[in-house]
C-alpha cells in the first residue's frame, strides 16, 4: 500500500463514524498524521481497550467490564425494582441523576411499526424471563415518549402485567422551568393524564 | 422557492446527528418532502411534538438551492392525533397508511386526495374497533387516488366473468380467474366470493361511510392480506405488515426456559 492508501483506508474506517463526513474524516485524518506518535498510540489504544475490555451485561445489557456490570453486582442497589430503558446512554442519564437505586433493563432498541422492528428484534423475552419469579416486585418503563417509545411501552405492558409484576411508565409532562403558555398541545395534555395528588 | 407554508402530515422523523430530526411529511402543497429541523430533540425545542409521526401541521419550509432536504423553521399542531399512540393495533394501523402514502407518491409531487385520505384513515382509524381493517379500506382510497385502483369486475388477463376461484394478483392490480392466476409469475391472494363482494363494496362506497362496513373475520383477513400483498407491489417494497407488533403473542404464549446465557463476541458491544 502506498502513502495516499494508507490514509485513504484511515479516512475510511472515520467516515463510518456517525455524523462524520468525507471532509471530517479528512481533517481527522491528518491531524492524527501530524499528532505525535504517544498521542496517536493512546488513541489506537484506548480504542483497542474498549473492544477487548468491554462487553455486555449478562444481565441488564449495560456495558460491563467481565460477565455482570457495576450495578448488577453491587449488593446495595434495590433488587425489587427494574428500569426498561432503550439503550445505554438513557441508563447513565438515569444514573448520573443519583435518585434510582434500583436495577435497569437495556431493551437495546425500540419496536417501530414504521420502520417493520418487531418484538423479535428487542430483548424484550429476555426482560420477561428474568423478572418473571424472580424477587423484581415493579417494573418501570423509561422509553423515549416517540411512537417508537410509547409501542414498546404499551407491548411490554401486555407481556409483563400477566406475571403479576406491577409496571409503571415514567410521567410525560412539562419540563422543570419551563413556561407551562409555551408547552405544546401533546405535552400538556400528557401531563394531565399523568397528574398526581399533592394533599 | 425560498419559503414555503403549507399544510402537512409528518410520515416518519429520525434521529439526525445529536439533537437534530429529519422529517419526512406529506404536505398539502408540495407533496412527500424531507426536511431538517434543528434542535428538535432538544428539552426546550421549539417544535414541541409537532414532528411527531401522524401529526397534522402547519409548516414553514425553507427551500436551500441546490439541497433535496429542506429546512423546517417552524411548525405548529393542527390535529395531533396522539389518542393513535394508545395502542398497538391504532399505532400499526396509522403506521400502514404513513408508510404507504410515502412509498407510492413521488418528491415533490402534490397529490392533495392523498393529503385527504391519510387525514380521513386517522380519523377513523382512531374510532374504529378493527383497526387493521379501517387501515387496509384506507389503504385501497391511498392507492386509488395515487392511480392504483383496483380491477375487480372480471378477469384482467382473458376478461371472463365466471370462474370456479377468485384470486388477486398484485401484479394485474385485480382479480384473475384460477386458469390465468396459474400462469402468473407473482403471488396472488385467493379470493373467497364473499371477500370479493365485500372488497368490491368497499371500492364504490363513498369514502366517509367506510367505517361502517361490516365484515366476517375471515372475510377482513382475506382483505387485509389481498391488500397488503398490492402495496408491497405497488411500493416495490415490503412494507411493514399490520401484524408487525404482535408477532411474539400469535407465535406464543410466555415461555418459562431462561435465557441461555451470552457468551463470547454475541456479548460484545
Ligand atoms: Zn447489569
Ligand atoms: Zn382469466
Amino acid at each position: 500500500m502506498d502513502h495516499k492508501g494508507i490514509l485513504a483506508a484511515l479516512v475510511g474506517e472515520l467516515t463510518k463514524l456517525p455524523g462524520i463526513g468525507r471532509k471530517t474524516a479528512q481533517r481527522l485524518a491528518f491531524h492524527i498524521l501530524k499528532q505525535p506518535d504517544e498521542d496517536a498510540t493512546r488513541l489506537a489504544d484506548a480504542i483497542r481497550a474498549v473492544k477487548e475490555r468491554l462487553g455486555l451485561c449478562r444481565q441488564c445489557r449495560n456495558i460491563a467490564e467481565g460477565d455482570l456490570c457495576g450495578i448488577c453486582q453491587d449488593p446495595k442497589r434495590d433488587q425489587t425494582r427494574v428500569v426498561v430503558v432503550e439503550e445505554v446512554p438513557t441508563l447513565h442519564a438515569i444514573e448520573a441523576t443519583g435518585g434510582y437505586k434500583g436495577l435497569y433493563h437495556v431493551l437495546a432498541g425500540a419496536l417501530s411499526p414504521l420502520d417493520g422492528v418487531g418484538p423479535a428484534d428487542i430483548k424484550a423475552q429476555d426482560l420477561v424471563d428474568r423478572v418473571a419469579g424472580s424477587a423484581v416486585e415493579e417494573v418501570i418503563v423509561a422509553t423515549s415518549p416517540t411512537i417508537e417509545g410509547e409501542a414498546t411501552a404499551i407491548y411490554l405492558s401486555r407481556l409483563i402485567a400477566p406475571l403479576g409484576i406491577r409496571i409503571s411508565r415514567i410521567a410525560l409532562g412539562v419540563p422543570v422551568g419551563m413556561d407551562l403558555e409555551y408547552a405544546d398541545e401533546v405535552t400538556l395534555l400528557k401531563s394531565l393524564d399523568g397528574r398526581r395528588e399533592i394533599a | 422557492m425560498g419559503l414555503s407554508k403549507t399544510p402537512a402530515i409528518v410520515l416518519k422523523s429520525r434521529k439526525w446527528g445529536d439533537a437534530d430530526r429529519i422529517v419526512t411529511f406529506f404536505t398539502l402543497k408540495h407533496g412527500k418532502v424531507r426536511g431538517v429541523a434543528r434542535g428538535a430533540r432538544r428539552m426546550k425545542s421549539r417544535f414541541g411534538s409537532a414532528l411527531e409521526p401522524f401529526v397534522h401541521c402547519d409548516l414553514d419550509l425553507f427551500e436551500k438551492q441546490g439541497d433535496s432536504l429542506y429546512r423546517i423553521s417552524q411548525a405548529s399542531i393542527r390535529q395531533s392525533f396522539y389518542t393513535l399512540r394508545d395502542s398497538l393495533e391504532t399505532i400499526t394501523g396509522a403506521a400502514r397508511l404513513a408508510n404507504l402514502a410515502g412509498a407510492v407518491t413521488a418528491d415533490g409531487d402534490a397529490v392533495p386526495r392523498v393529503f385527504h385520505a391519510l387525514l380521513e384513515g386517522f380519523r377513523a382509524i382512531g374510532q374504529s374497533e378493527d383497526a387493521a381493517t379501517t387501515a387496509a379500506l384506507y389503504e385501497l382510497e391511498i392507492l386509488r387516488f395515487a392511480g392504483y385502483l383496483p380491477h375487480l369486475e372480471r378477469c384482467n388477463s382473458c376478461q371472463s366473468t365466471a370462474t370456479d376461484r377468485w384470486f388477486f394478483s398484485p401484479r394485474a392490480g385485480g382479480t384473475l380467474c384460477g386458469p390465468c392466476a396459474r400462469h402468473e409469475p407473482v403471488r396472488c391472494a385467493l379470493i373467497s366470493p364473499a371477500s370479493l363482494a365485500f372488497f368490491r363494496q368497499a371500492l364504490r362506497m363513498d369514502p366517509a361511510l367506510l367505517p361502517r362496513l361490516k365484515a366476517t373475520a375471515p372475510v377482513r383477513e382475506e382483505l387485509r392480506d389481498a391488500i397488503e400483498l398490492y402495496v408491497d407491489y405497488v411500493a416495490g417494497r415490503s412494507l411493514p405488515k399490520s401484524g408487525v407488533l404482535f408477532a411474539a403473542e400469535r407465535r406464543s404464549t410466555y415461555r418459562r426456559t431462561p435465557s441461555p446465557v451470552a457468551s463470547g463476541n454475541a456479548n460484545r458491544v
